[in-house]
């Protein structure tokens, strides 16, 4: 993001000023008006939302700080928001270390290689809904295929979603298995585009394979490993599909995330400025977390 | 009404003065590119009231009336039986055709509810979760009927639980569908080769005999009992019982935190964890099974359950009868259904009222009765010569013995909540209770403070 | 040392156990990510009494196609799928076009407060859905769309991602071509015709691809927005199904075989395309 920034600086200074506003104005406009109408305005309207008492139906009352002062205090939103780090930590680093894997596996010269790559993309383009549907009977702990196969490896059997223990870790291991494929064709492409000129000079140093991945490849892979890190960090802070669909939160609040609370305030205890509070919270969240990541990034970058 | 259109405008304008006010800075000479973006905003918001109105113009064409009507799909019986009623209606009204969909069901129901009065579709005529009716009627999305009400029906004549639901401070807002209530099932199959007489169906049993014959019944195969432990079904009628009290007269208070409650609750959970007597709280999510595939494939004895699981069960074709569910120090039973309400905004009030008057009667309640869906909510159906009408001995087994258990149940205090974020406060603690081994006392303080909290603030906010 | 023949290459032995233990760990990690898909199909075609044994057997005893009858009458596939389309193909189009103008601008047009309007666009593809959902529903509210299809077409046709891909394309094309052009007697919207788009092929299918994989899957906006059965798209439309049939899996599974069908037909047919444009939206700079 910070290389895009960055580029039309170096273009203002190259091209004599000119002024294309009537141009702008027919081809940007359509889309900034949709842009302002359905992203920024919505975006500065939760805002002022946030200091409403609003719920769809009767007119809308100004209380200042008071969601904001009442979701400091709202247990049920510490939990969730706890839930939701859980979630990053179970899937994010798994997930990329396995894709990453099957990403370097993938990048030789394989027999068919088309079929693994089409097998291991096949999660991603389907719905949700249909995972969800199926791994719930997958995970049924008395004639689900998981347990089964526990019990052939002499592994213990498991409750699954239906355990406040390990609903979250279900949850995760779907996502894992949703966005596996998606990451590894990320990590793919960014692993074609070093040179085969740099392996082999270390080669010529006598390096091993493993030896290469961890000089070479990773080093040379940084930026992939960065935006697909951004990226799984913010799409796993906003899960909310497989929870509602799965285990609606349960049992308990186990498997609860930010956005299924949000949504519970939001529509079904007619809450809208409450949750509006709450989507800035993890708005916030977001943001902080990805800020911290474009400052680590850089520092790398200044290290290497 | 006004000022609540006047609110969502204010809403989508600042939307769209965004839009306007940044679109003018954005574009360099300022006029040039604000104009066509206002221009471009008027018409979009020009056009919604247009197309508000176009909706029921259309309805109007031909003399013709179309009453919209939703409702979930709890089963897909029940959908076909919707249906059934429905073009019993239609061919008795002509001119007035009822559209029918089925949404979503449970949390998602109120969801949807909720978005269609936000975008002003509500449907004409819709179902209404008891627990959801007070929310809905005290913003006045409900056409109130009282008047109406009371020139066709009287009040007197609806059971006490449906009479407590529907009247809101003398006023009532819909009609209650029907009443289900909680009900023990068992297997004669069971018991007969356990060689246990059967439960009794007009006495109900105290818990401590229940409890003995759950542990007899229970063998390697076969647990006594399951469904004890699903709060929204029976936990009220438990508390209840043993003379403990979710809440004060008044709704506004939560009072489950008492030795009462904590009997209660830790008699359900010793039926399982010390007398080895019920399966696992979890039992229906782990198998995927329903709770009457148990009953039928004879893995409990016993099953508490709603009393509209009867219309399936009576389908499998097993011998299975009903009793009455045990009870602590008084027998005790309590009821609560889904109400029929009118839209507030509905163009076709006459219409709306006289499918709600037929949803009520012997064509449509009287054939979900039959089935063993419902049970009857009026007095007057639990007389003699009424229940000779909807009874079937195929069907309703032991029911008729049974008759004053449905009729002097009292209400199901969730549907008297003020908000069903109580009722998913009870859900989470009970869960953790029953399935994660929260400790008793620290289920009811925790469910009487949380539960207090959302009182207290719907309370201060009027 | 002695080298290998295989596949018409000369491997040696030490390549040749690299590859092999690449090829184990890829078809095991293949078995994973299929099995799921496997044993939808196979319990779709179960009887529900041989659903609930075990262990679970792969096959049934016969094949019992009454479970995709049988959602017939409750899964209305046909409407839900034309429902699907309609956005999909409605969204898709009216996010490419405005995308690809609104790149165009951005990467070469002179107007006042471009950078900053276009700090903007960045900004906000960072914000969560859920974060403008509400106001949004109010919005579609009021302009009383709300549980139609317009409520999900409407809101989707202006995509920040879209704009921040295509101007990234843009600036890659040299100007030199678009000023011959314009000396040419060519106007900004010709050269952006003429010379720009027909080069953006394959940023445009990655846009389409992604597009379309989000409308087409999407849960949470009809889940707002829809209420009524007619309305549904596939995956509302599933979901709804899976309320009411909670326990009966092979129907289930059948709905949910079909409900996948087409964006799997989609992805076979086109898979190189779908690989291509996923590989290429991770490419940065």
């Amino acid at each position: 993001m910070a290389n895009a920034v960055a580029a039309p600086a170096k273009s203002k200074k190259r091209s004599k000023l000119q002024n294309d506003t009537g141009w702008a104005v027919l081809m940007l406009g359509p889309n900034l008006l949709g842009f302002l109408l359905f992203m920024l305005g919505p975006v500065v309207a939760t805002l002022f939302l946030s200091f409403t008492e609003y719920d769809l139906i009767a007119p809308l009352k100004f209380i200042g700080l008071q969601n904001y002062i009442e979701m400091f205090q709202d247990e049920i939103v510490g939990q969730t928001l706890l839930n939701t780090f859980i979630y990053t930590i179970l899937t994010v680093p798994v997930g990329m270390c396995l894709s990453l894997i099957l990403a370097v596996l993938l990048d030789q010269d394989l027999a068919i290689r088309r079929f693994y790559r089409a097998v291991y993309f096949l999660p991603s383009i389907t719905s949700m809904v249909a995972v969800a549907v199926v791994w719930q009977w997958i995970y049924n702990p008395e004639f689900g295929l998981l347990n089964y196969v526990f019990s052939v490896v002499g592994l213990p059997q498991m409750k699954w979603l239906s355990s406040s223990s390990t609903s979250l870790i279900s949850i995760a291991i779907v996502g894992i298995w949703k966005s596996l494929g998606y990451n590894m064709l990320l990590f793919l492409s960014g692993l074609q585009g070093i040179s085969t000129t740099y392996y082999e000079a270390s080669e010529l140093d006598g390096a091993n394979k493993l030896q290469q991945f961890w000089y070479v490849t990773v080093p040379m892979l940084r930026p992939t490993i960065f935006f697909v890190f951004v990226m799984s960090i913010i799409s796993s802070f906003q899960v909310f599909d497989s929870v509602m669909l799965m285990t609606k939160g349960g049992p308990g609040r186990s498997s609860s995330v930010l956005v299924h609370y949000l949504y519970q305030n939001a529509f079904q205890y007619f809450r809208m400025g409450y949750a509006c509070a709450i989507a800035y919270l993890l708005f916030a969240v977001v943001l902080i977390i990805t800020l911290c990541n474009m400052r680590f990034e850089k520092k790398m970058r200044d290290i290497y | 009404m006004k000022r609540t259109k006047l609110t969502k405008a204010l809403v989508a304008c600042l939307a769209a003065a965004m839009a306007v006010s940044v679109a003018g800075c954005g574009g360099g000479g300022g006029q040039q590119s604000s104009a066509p973006a206002a221009d471009n905003n008027a018409p979009a918001a020009d056009n919604a009231p247009a197309a508000d109105n176009n909706a029921p113009a259309a309805d109007n064409k031909g003399g013709d009336v179309t009453i919209s009507f939703m409702g979930w799909e709890a089963s897909p019986l029940e959908t076909d039986a919707v249906k059934n009623g429905i073009s019993i209606f239609e061919s008795e009204n002509p001119g007035v055709k009822v559209s029918y969909t089925p949404s979503l069901s449970g949390a998602e129901y109120t969801a949807k509810l909720l978005s269609t009065v936000a975008g002003d579709s509500t449907p004409d005529v819709m179902f209404m979760q008891s627990t959801d009716y007070r929310m809905f009627a005290s913003r006045g999305v409900l056409t109130e009927v009282t008047d109406k009400f009371s020139e066709e029906f009287s009040l007197d004549d609806f059971v006490d639980s449906a009479r407590q639901i529907m009247e809101i401070d003398g006023h009532v807002f819909g009609i209650q569908s029907c009443i289900v209530t909680p009900v023990l099932y068992y297997n004669k199959d069971i018991f007969d080769a356990a060689g246990i007489p059967y439960p009794s169906a007009s006495e109900a049993m105290q818990w401590e005999d229940f409890r003995q014959l759950c542990i007899k019944l229970t063998t390697d195969d076969v647990y006594g009992c399951y469904g004890q432990e699903v709060v929204s079904t029976s936990l009220n009628a438990f508390l209840q019982s043993n003379g403990a009290a979710m809440y004060t007269d008044d709704m506004n208070t939560c009072t489950v935190n008492s030795p009462e409650a904590i009997e209660v609750l830790n008699a359900i959970r010793d039926l399982r964890i010390v007398d080895n007597a019920a399966p696992d709280a979890t039992t229906l999510e782990n198998i995927g099974m329903s709770a009457n595939q148990m009953l039928q494939t004879g893995r409990v004895a016993m099953l508490i359950d709603g009393s509209w699981a009867l219309q399936e069960l009576a389908s499998i074709g097993f011998p299975v009868d009903m009793a009455p569910i045990p009870y602590f120090k008084t027998p005790t039973n309590i009821a609560q259904a889904h109400l029929h309400c009118i839209s507030a905004r509905s163009p076709h009030q006459d219409e709306s009222w006289e499918f709600l008057k037929f949803l009520s009667g012997m064509n449509y309640q009287g054939a979900l009765v039959k089935s063993g869906l419902w049970m009857p909510n009026r007095i007057s159906m639990y007389e003699d010569a009424a229940v000779n009408e909807w009874f079937d001995p195929a069907v309703h087994g032991s029911y008729k013995q049974m008759l004053g258990y449905f009729k002097d149940a009292k209400v199901q205090v969730s549907a008297l909540q003020k908000s069903s974020q109580c009722s998913d406060i009870l859900t989470e603690e009970t869960d953790k209770f029953f399935k994660d081994g929260q400790a008793t006392e620290a289920t009811v303080e925790n469910l009487q403070t949380r539960i207090n909290e959302v009182l207290e603030r719907l309370a201060s906010e009027g | 040392m002695t080298n290998i023949h295989a596949f018409g290459r000369t491997y040696t032995p030490k390549q040749m156990i690299l590859r092999i233990i690449s090829h184990v760990i890829l078809l095991f990690g293949a078995l994973t990510m299929l099995m799921p898909f496997i044993w939808m199909l196979s319990t779709s075609f179960k009887s529900l009494g041989e659903v609930f044994v075990f262990p679970p057997t792969m096959f049934g005893e016969r094949i019992v196609w009454e479970n995709y009858t049988k959602i017939s009458s409750r899964f209305d596939y046909f409407r839900y799928f034309m429902n699907s389309i309609k956005v999909s193909v409605w969204v898709v189009a009216f996010q490419l076009f405005t995308s690809a103008m609104a790149g165009f601008a951005f990467s070469r047009l002179q107007f006042r407060f471009r950078e900053q309007i276009f700090l903007l666009y960045l900004a906000t593809m960072m914000v969560p859905i859920h974060v403008t959902i509400i106001p949004n529903f109010i919005q579609m509210t009021f302009y009383g769309v709300v549980n139609t299809l317009w409520s999900l077409m409407i809101p989707p046709m202006v995509s920040a991602f879209g704009t921040f891909l295509m101007r990234q394309f843009f600036l890659t094309v040299p100007r030199e071509l678009d000023e011959a052009a314009k000396i040419d007697g060519c106007t900004p919207f010709g050269i952006f015709i003429r010379i720009l788009l027909p080069m953006a092929g394959s940023t445009i299918a990655t846009l389409a691809i992604f597009c379309f994989m989000n409308t087409w899957n999407d849960y949470f906006t009809p889940l707002i927005y829809i209420s009524e059965q007619r309305q549904y798209t596939l995956p509302l439309g599933l979901a709804g199904m899976k309320g009411s049939y909670s326990t009966d899996w092979p129907v289930l599974m059948a709905a949910t075989s079909l409900s996948i069908l087409p964006v799997l037909v989609a992805f076979l047919l086109a898979q190189d395309a779908f690989v291509k444009g996923i590989m290429l939206s991770g490419m940065k700079d």
